[in-house]
């Protein structure tokens, strides 16, 4: 199969057996490309079909999330009025890297002693990727309560769309990395780092390392590093079931994007990423597509729209009018040539399985009625 | 704050909800300061070679380089920030090479969260007061285009952060340097990019009161894509009495035949239209009420391609502003 026939093909392919079918969707791409509304309108489907759904939304546009009855972000899943089957849940960031201290410390002092520390609570808001993997724990928290058929998550606006996928692995690479395991030597006691440290192979990266920030940092830092000794295995284990679960079949991911350059350039890179990571893709949305002429405006190319215009400007107001009007035709035939264009580039030599294009709306989406007018676009309904 | 005064700062920080066009902005902004003579440097921080892209350039990096006249292009990464720092701070190429080959970068620019932000910022710093032997600033302007909305208030706050972490030692003194320069409304604007509708507006009222309390001093906010409406009024009525019969009337004038659907979707495309331009104004009325910052509008194109033209043309309805 050419990659134009792929891009026919996929053209033709919608969402509607991954609502139907898959256990875990998650919807991913870059910020401000509507991938609260797709993982929304996703779960709307599924909810539809008949299955019992949670979306689990990040920091998700105000009417959308009272749309779904959302208030604040708590942690707790909440049925959706007016739609039977679909709970929604704002995810609680810091509520949920709490909770996993809570479940992986050996006791409760241990638990307290980490989350007072400074570095934690930086750690716990300002960690590139930190928001990734605590979205994903809550998303295997959820699947353990096997009250769901099917859980959709909104991944975080990220810098860079892979961070979902690297984030397991960064945070316990953080966690045990080789130079913080001189942290943890024994004796190495918090507030005589800098004297001992010249007793370590690594004495120059110590001195340098509290030279650059002071002491007291490295004393914090070895304090919130000791006490999660013994925690770590465990860490890695949960991370490493999370990803099983996204590997696994029964996942799906949908690449969300605009036919802008930049939205698009990011969602090639997570497709290639997916691919090469062996993670089973769904699809791409492609949002706020500017839509080709519906049938009885396909035959009148640009150029014959701007010459009638052109004919009829200076003419009877109606004239003018219509003049207008076949201008905006053509810009409109501009604008989509040029989305085409762009969406055909970003898949070049790609199979996104399924292509979805879902067109300007009139005004933006905030009730349950355009979600649904979305949901029907995205399973071809 | 007027508009005029729009490239008056010694930096100009430009930032903006996903997708609403903050790099295509701040690519225009620096093409107009070149253009009215201003020394201009034009600067990235993510890696992301966008403006590599859209100039059709060689790959940025972390040698400014002159891409068009009296524009520079700088693409900065906490790395080399971290390097060039310790390089100027200690003065010792050698330890620099020990510690970048050690795990210390990744102590500064990982485990102590924030410092990567204020090594970034700080390169920034460092272009921003660069003389040339004769005394006068090496620059007149630098437009960073900054991380998201969603990620400004943390990167901007980053040096005050760190600096209550780290309370000694010379990460202290440069986090220190930098919160002076972004506090100063004389040296530090930032630029809020836009699109006239809901959700982009509400993050940019939202980002605006969050950026207020780090201190800064927001410039005029930036309305990107804006339509212009292609009826006036009398057109406008012409428009709304018009019917499918009428519009094949029309256009038959003009040799083009319509089907009943065809004239139809036409009739549609004028209603879409005018739906966007009612959006717009509610959206551009919320605005103005809720920052009362001046708006600099920027058209949107409808070009089949987007390029260094499309950009040019940007930069030109920025400059008619000044």
């Amino acid at each position: 199969m050419t990659p134009r026939d792929g891009l026919a093909g996929a053209r033709q392919r919608r969402l509607a057996d991954v609502v139907e079918q898959r256990h875990v969707i998650v919807c991913t791409g870059s910020g401000g490309v509507g991938k609260t509304t797709s993982a929304a309108a996703i779960a709307l489907g599924a909810a539809r079909a008949g299955r019992r759904t949670i979306v689990l939304t990040i920091d998700p546009a105000k009417r959308l999330a009272q749309s779904l009855g959302l208030t604040s972000l708590d942690n707790t899943p909440r049925a959706v009025k007016g739609v039977e089957n679909l709970d929604a849940m704002m995810l609680d960031m810091k509520g949920t890297f709490d909770e996993v201290i809570d479940r992986h410390a050996s006791d409760p002092r241990r638990a307290a002693r980490i989350k007072a520390n400074r570095f934690y609570q930086q750690l716990s808001s300002s960690l590139a990727g930190t928001q990734e993997y605590m979205a994903t724990e809550k998303l295997y928290d959820l699947h353990n309560t096997g009250r769901y058929d099917c859980i959709v998550i909104d991944t975080p606006p990220t810098r860079n769309a892979l961070d979902l996928l690297d984030a397991p692995k960064r945070l316990t690479d953080f966690l045990e990395g080789r130079f913080l395991r001189m942290f943890l030597a024994p004796g190495l006691a918090a507030g005589r780092i800098a004297t001992r440290a010249a007793g370590f192979g690594a004495g120059l990266f110590m001195k340098t390392a509290s030279r650059l920030t002071g002491q007291a940092v490295l004393s914090d830092l070895a304090e919130f590093f000791q006490s999660f000794e013994g925690m770590y295995d465990e860490f890695k284990q949960r991370a490493q079931q999370v990803y099983r679960l996204l590997q696994s079949p029964t996942s799906a991911f949908v690449v969300v994007a605009t036919p802008e350059v930049p939205a698009l350039r990011e969602a090639r890179y997570f497709l290639q990423r997916l691919a090469q990571d062996g993670m089973p893709t769904a699809g791409l949305v492609v949002n706020r597509v500017t839509p080709p002429p519906p049938d009885g405006l396909d035959g009148l190319p640009a150029k014959q729209a701007r010459q009638a215009a052109g004919a009829l400007l200076g003419g009877s107001a109606d004239e003018n009018a219509v003049a207008a009007l076949l201008d905006l035709h053509a810009d409109r035939l501009g604008v989509t040539k040029r989305e085409r264009k762009n969406i055909a580039a970003a898949l070049h030599g790609i199979d996104p399985r399924a292509l979805v294009e879902v067109p300007l709306m009139d005004s933006d989406v905030h009730d349950l009625d355009d979600l649904t007018a979305i949901c029907e676009v995205l399973l071809g309904a | 704050m007027e508009l005029e005064n729009l490239l008056d700062p010694r930096l100009i920080i430009v930032t903006g909800k996903g997708g609403v066009g903050k790099s295509t902005v701040a690519a225009s902004l620096a093409l107009a300061a070149a253009g009215t003579g201003r020394r201009t440097c034009l600067v990235e921080v993510e890696g992301r070679q966008t403006f590599s892209r859209l100039f059709s350039t060689q790959t940025w990096d972390f040698s400014e380089r002159e891409f068009r006249p009296g524009l520079w292009g700088l693409s900065v990464d906490a790395d080399a920030s971290l390097r060039e720092y310790l390089e100027m701070f200690y003065g010792a190429r050698r330890l620099s090479r020990i510690v970048t080959n050690s795990s210390a970068v990744e102590f500064a620019t990982t485990a102590a969260p924030g410092i990567k932000d204020v090594l970034l910022i700080g390169k920034v710093k460092e272009v921003e007061r660069r003389r040339d032997p004769d005394g006068r600033f090496h620059y007149d302007l630098i437009v960073l285009d900054a991380p998201p909305t969603g990620r400004i208030v943390n990167f901007l706050r980053a040096p005050d952060a760190t600096t209550e972490l780290v309370n000694i030692g010379p990460i202290r003194d440069q986090a220190q340097s930098v919160i002076d320069m972004l506090l100063d409304p004389q040296r530090t604007n930032v630029h809020l990019v836009t699109l006239l509708e809901e959700m982009p507006v509400q993050e940019t009222i939202d980002s605006a009161r969050a950026l207020d309390e780090v201190g800064v001093t927001l410039g005029p906010v930036v309305v990107n894509r804006v339509l212009s409406p292609r009826f006036d009024d009398t057109t406008r009525k012409a428009f709304e009495g018009l019917d499918v019969a009428a519009t094949q009337r029309v256009v038959a004038k003009a040799d083009v035949e319509l089907t009943d659907q065809g004239a139809e979707a036409l009739l549609r495309i004028g209603t879409l239209h005018l739906h966007r331009l009612e959006l717009q104004e509610r959206m551009r009325g919320i605005l103005s009420r809720r920052l009362r910052l001046p708006l600099l509008e920027l058209p949107y194109l409808w070009d089949e391609h987007f390029g260094a033209d499309e950009l040019a043309h940007l930069a030109e309805v920025v400059e008619e502003s000044l």
